[in-house]
């Protein structure tokens, strides 16, 4: 009987609590819905659910409820479309670059749509697509890729900031520089397809495992690589959204871009997801936000507008306040008045090997980070060696040529294991020869692999290790007594 | 044993089965699947144990787990001893704030910590500043940052149980080797560390365990080379990769393998080693002694220092949440309440999902706690101690399995996972053991010749129950409530992987404005809000509990 009415209670509370699941759901039925799934970053979000749920009252004198989801940078994003599998659970893919959307194109996970003002936006610049000819997608937000750096901790490193890619090489940077895995930002994505199409494939995979060996660390996204630059834990970016040095720096951070001298342009674009449970309203905010006043709330997200008819000093009188950044931050009037390096970008190839890129460059590269780092040291430490041999006259022809062979099974084949072997071999050669010479002369031990300080630690023990030692000693000591 | 106690052991069971058994059975049945074939093997674990780059992160997890374990040990057990022996001011001041971590969210440590001792962090400025160094020392960037956080995190774990078995060691054992002749120093290593051991092993395991569960830690600091960030990545970040997926699915079932295995060991090596004495006198505030001086100054300068490491997480986000743009400063020098603005205003919903979801948590939680505690302790139900068993178990699961397994089992055949009742859901279920563990000792502790003489005097066993058993309960019963609602308040690694659009929790949240980049301060003002009302949440539990030391961790021995 007992046990009766216990088993009622349970029911009662779990009925309770399934009780209270349409009470507050059915809260947010009156509005209508869109929803928007993307990379963008938050103030551009927030300023956009705003103007549009004014808009949207203004205009049809109904709420909008927006949900907004942001799974991680564009490759994760396509991936949360692609798992959706035609029922997405959102209406507008909001931003990433063409390449995400020539991918969401081609399997079919989006529809064209083309917006009131799409004229306004130009269909290519300096031969670099801003719009789809077919309107599944269009730019709404361009910027250029760009690094990062804070000014305040450079100078503090007496570090001057570096203007090329290859200035990134420098060893003087080791340590000082961050980016992220291209599967985690689409804007890395893009870095490393500016430079497989602007280097060549071969010199670009060389270029992306020696800056591998200048890293401090890999961060998680590019919003991570920000923040890091931005707070100065690691003072260089790698493959940054131009107007994220606009938005840091409205913020007060200390930090600047770098153009550097090959880059290409990112048409931040927006597209109708496929199946889209709010489709007409989902039509309403793409008219919208390619609409002047869209376009403002754009700008005010601290993103550049993408309208050819837009000028930055008449935004400026109107009271849009990151229209003053904006002017600073590029220089000019208007976003396409920019004069850059452009690289000719063929984003047909870019989109083909999408998964490929990301997929080697994690397997070669970000996998053996480790190994990749110890190989390049030890060759860089031989090579030092070879040289002093032969300031000091020694024949080292033999071993100039094994440990030519090492950095090319680095750089070229990325066989860092196989590198590091040769690179042995040529320090064993060297310093037969340097024996040969003078017979007390000893070859170097091995580059030990690289240790991690555990200095704090080490301090922390030792001194938990003394005070409790002491305490013991003089605790049982006076026991004794 | 009456029909009654049977069904309602059978529904007890119903739902261990739908909400624990057949989601990590899901997830196991799932881990075997190949992505090539579509069939069934056990190629993806070959392929685990072959690839070199898992078994890296699986070496590292288990070497962090090591380091992690000795260095909560070597500062742990001088620490116990102090706290537990020493006759001394404050003892419950500091027994509180060395305890205090295991309410913090993990997370909210590594922020503060970044912070203080990030490379352009407070101490590093100031070093410099004072000409004493050059360059930023790294203090956290590896691993030696990772096993300094954790370890600070779980040490409480530690000296709970070390210094719960160093209290209740009978004195004479010791004064018999006193007696005998062993000097001080063979006296602690011969008798009294021996007799503590099966207590420190039940906090060792949770300690070693920590790094198989703690997946955000690694992927703040940019370590993410550890087995639940990479199983993280793979599972977040690959939804397509079906490979890639299974491959993660693996490297959970592995993880949580190991911690099931590594906690069942310890549990029967306990249970095998435990020392029975055979006096009957103990008193039971156990051995005090009244150390010389130095020795005294020595503990306090220890405790202290201990003290303040753990009180650098409230105070440096404190900070960090009054301010923005806390950077290149060794302390904020522009005050605003701007990121409080921004949580209250534009996302408020976070507070209200995390209350939302972790009341029905709650609610689910004595719904079940209270009558499986009941079972097990006052019936001879078969299979009670089964049930006592599997929940236990989900101590030792990984929050990441947890939340995957719930995002396998219920998205197809019972979609569950399309409508928000499956947040409170996962909560109950990664939480399951807390409630149900105060709910035990309370019933333990009640005697039964109460309910038997309201029995015999005529009440029915409900209205004993109502009007005996439950005010009697009551106190242990609400510090469960308390820990039970602070506990999935703080939850992250399961609900990470089940929330949508408008479930975002304050922990999630806390991940996202990290995520996103500029948003630190944000991130550490939501921090900083969680941690005051995880204080005020104890608060209450050390006024119904009585000491804070009950309130951190219940009834201490379990």
């Amino acid at each position: 009987m007992r046990k009766k009415i216990l088993a009622t209670t349970i029911f009662t509370v779990f009925a309770m609590g399934l009780l209270l699941l349409p009470v507050l759901a059915g809260q947010a039925q009156a509005a209508d819905k869109i929803g928007w799934v993307g990379p963008v970053y938050k103030e551009l979000s927030a300023s956009l659910n705003k103007g549009f749920k004014e808009y949207y009252k203004k205009t049809y004198g109904k709420d909008v409820e927006i949900t907004f989801v942001r799974p991680g940078g564009w490759p994760v994003c396509v991936d949360k479309v692609r798992a959706w599998a035609g029922k997405p659970d959102a209406d507008i893919f909001l931003g990433a670059g063409a390449p995400a959307h020539e991918v969401l194109k081609q399997e079919g996970l989006i529809v064209p749509y083309r917006p009131k003002d799409w004229d306004m936006v130009p269909a290519d610049w300096h031969g670099m697509k801003v719009k789809d000819a077919e309107d599944y997608w269009t730019c709404f937000a361009p910027w250029i890729v760009t690094n990062l750096y804070n000014e305040k901790v450079l100078k503090k490193l007496r570090l001057p900031p570096p203007k090329t890619w290859n200035d990134l090489l420098d060893p003087m940077y080791r340590g000082n520089v961050v980016h992220t895995l291209p599967y985690a930002s689409g804007t890395m994505h893009e870095a490393i397809e500016i430079l497989l199409q602007g280097f060549g494939e071969e010199e670009a995979w060389r270029y992306l495992r020696l800056l591998a060996a200048q890293l401090s660390r890999f961060s998680t996204g590019s919003t991570d690589t920000t923040q890091l630059t931005a707070r100065g834990e690691v003072p260089m970016g790698i493959a940054q959204p131009q107007m994220n040095a606009m938005a840091a720096r409205k913020d007060g951070f200390p930090v600047k871009d770098l153009l550097p001298e090959k880059t290409i342009l990112v048409p931040e674009a927006v597209a109708l997801l496929k199946g889209a449970p709010n489709e007409a309203v989902g039509k309403i905010f793409l008219d919208w936000l390619f609409s002047m006043e869209g376009q403002k709330y754009v700008l005010e997200g601290r993103y550049f507008a993408a309208r050819t008819d837009i000028k930055f000093s008449e935004w400026e009188k109107e009271g849009v306040e990151m229209a003053t950044h904006a002017k600073k931050a590029l220089g000019v009037d208007s976003f396409w008045d920019l004069q850059v390096d452009f690289i000719e970008y063929d984003l047909d190839l870019a989109t083909k090997r999408w998964d490929e890129v990301n997929k080697k460059y994690e397997m070669e590269i970000y996998r053996k980070w480790g190994e990749l780092k110890n190989s390049l040291f030890l060759i860089e430490e031989i090579e030092g060696e070879i040289e002093a041999a032969k300031a000091l006259q020694k024949d080292v022809t033999a071993a100039e040529a094994k440990i030519k062979e090492a950095r090319k099974l680095f750089e070229i084949d990325g066989a860092y294991a196989a590198a590091r072997l040769a690179a042995t071999e040529a320090r064993a050669v060297s310093a037969a020869v340097v024996a040969a010479a003078a017979p007390a002369a000893k070859a170097a031990p091995a580059a030990a692999p690289e240790m991690q300080v555990p200095g704090f630690i080490l301090i922390l023990l030792i001194l938990a290790l003394l005070v409790s030692v002491v305490a013991f000693i003089v605790a049982f000591k006076r026991r004794h007594h | 044993m009456s029909r009654g106690n049977i069904s309602l052991a059978a529904l007890l069971w119903l739902i261990i089965a739908f909400f624990v058994l057949y989601p990590l059975s899901y997830l196991v049945v799932e881990s075997f699947k190949i992505s090539a074939t579509g069939g069934w093997g056990i190629s993806n674990y070959i392929e685990f144990f072959k690839d070199t780059y898992y078994l890296k992160t699986f070496g590292n997890t288990l070497l962090l787990s090591t380091l992690l374990l000795l260095t909560t040990t070597v500062f742990g057990v001088p620490l116990a001893y102090i706290l537990a022996r020493y006759r001394h001011r404050g003892k419950t001041i500091f027994t509180a704030l060395i305890l205090l971590p295991i309410v913090l969210p993990a997370f909210a440590g590594v922020f503060a910590f970044i912070i203080f001792f990030g490379k352009y962090g407070t101490i590093n400025l100031l070093l410099m500043d004072f000409g004493l160094i050059e360059e930023p020392i790294n203090f956290i960037y590896g691993r030696h940052g990772l096993v300094f956080i954790q370890a600070l995190h779980m040490l409480p774990f530690i000296v709970l149980g070390l210094s719960a078995g160093f209290t209740n060691i009978d004195p004479s054992f010791e004064e018999a080797a006193e007696v005998e002749g062993a000097s001080g120093i063979r006296r602690f290593f011969t008798i009294t560390l021996p007799l503590c051991t099966p207590s420190y092993m039940a906090g060792a395991v949770l300690v070693f365990l920590w790094p198989f569960t703690d997946w955000l830690t690694p992927l703040i600091l940019g370590q993410v080379d550890y087995l639940p960030s990479v199983s993280y990545i793979n599972i977040a970040y690959h939804f397509t990769d079906v490979h890639r997926k299974y491959m993660g699915i693996v490297a959970v079932v592995v993880s949580a393998v190991v911690c099931i295995s590594l906690f069942l060991l310890a549990r029967w090596w306990v249970e095998r080693r435990k020392y029975t004495g055979l006096s009957k006198g103990t008193t039971s505030e156990g051995r005090v002694i009244e150390p010389s001086r130095p020795v005294k100054i020595g503990a306090y300068v220890y405790m202290i220092f201990i003290a303040i490491l753990v009180l650098l997480i409230p105070i440096v986000l404190g900070l960090a949440a009054f301010s923005r743009r806390w950077v290149f400063e060794a302390f904020p020098t522009h005050w605003t309440l701007e990121n409080f603005r921004l949580i209250l205003l534009e996302s408020p919903g976070l507070i209200k999902n995390s209350f939302v979801f972790s009341g029905i948590a709650l609610i689910f939680g004595i719904a079940f706690g209270l009558p499986a505690a009941y079972l097990i302790v006052r019936t001879r139900v078969p299979g009670r101690d089964a049930l006592d068993f599997v929940i236990t178990l989900m101590l030792a699961f990984p929050g990441i399995a947890i939340g995957v397994s719930y995002l396998l089992a219920f998205w197809k055949g019972i979609p569950l996972a399309t409508h928000w009742i499956i947040m409170p859901l996962a909560l109950f279920a990664r939480r399951l053991p807390y409630f149900l563990r105060m709910a035990h000792s309370s019933y333990l502790q009640l005697d039964t010749s109460l309910e038997e003489a309201s029995e015999v005097s005529g009440a029915s066993k409900i209205r004993t129950f109502f009007h005996i058993s439950l005010p009697l309960l009551l106190k242990g019963v609400l510090v469960g409530v308390v820990m039970f609602f602070i506990m999935a308040f703080q939850e992250i690694s399961t609900a990470i992987f089940l929330y949508r659009g408008g479930w975002e929790t304050l922990p999630i949240g806390i991940f996202l404005n990290w995520h996103r980049g500029m948003e630190f301060g944000i991130a550490a003002a939501m921090a900083f809000l969680m941690i005051v009302i995880t204080f005020i949440l104890l608060l209450i539990v050390s006024r119904i509990g009585g000491g804070v030391l009950k309130a951190a961790w219940g009834s201490g021995e379990q």
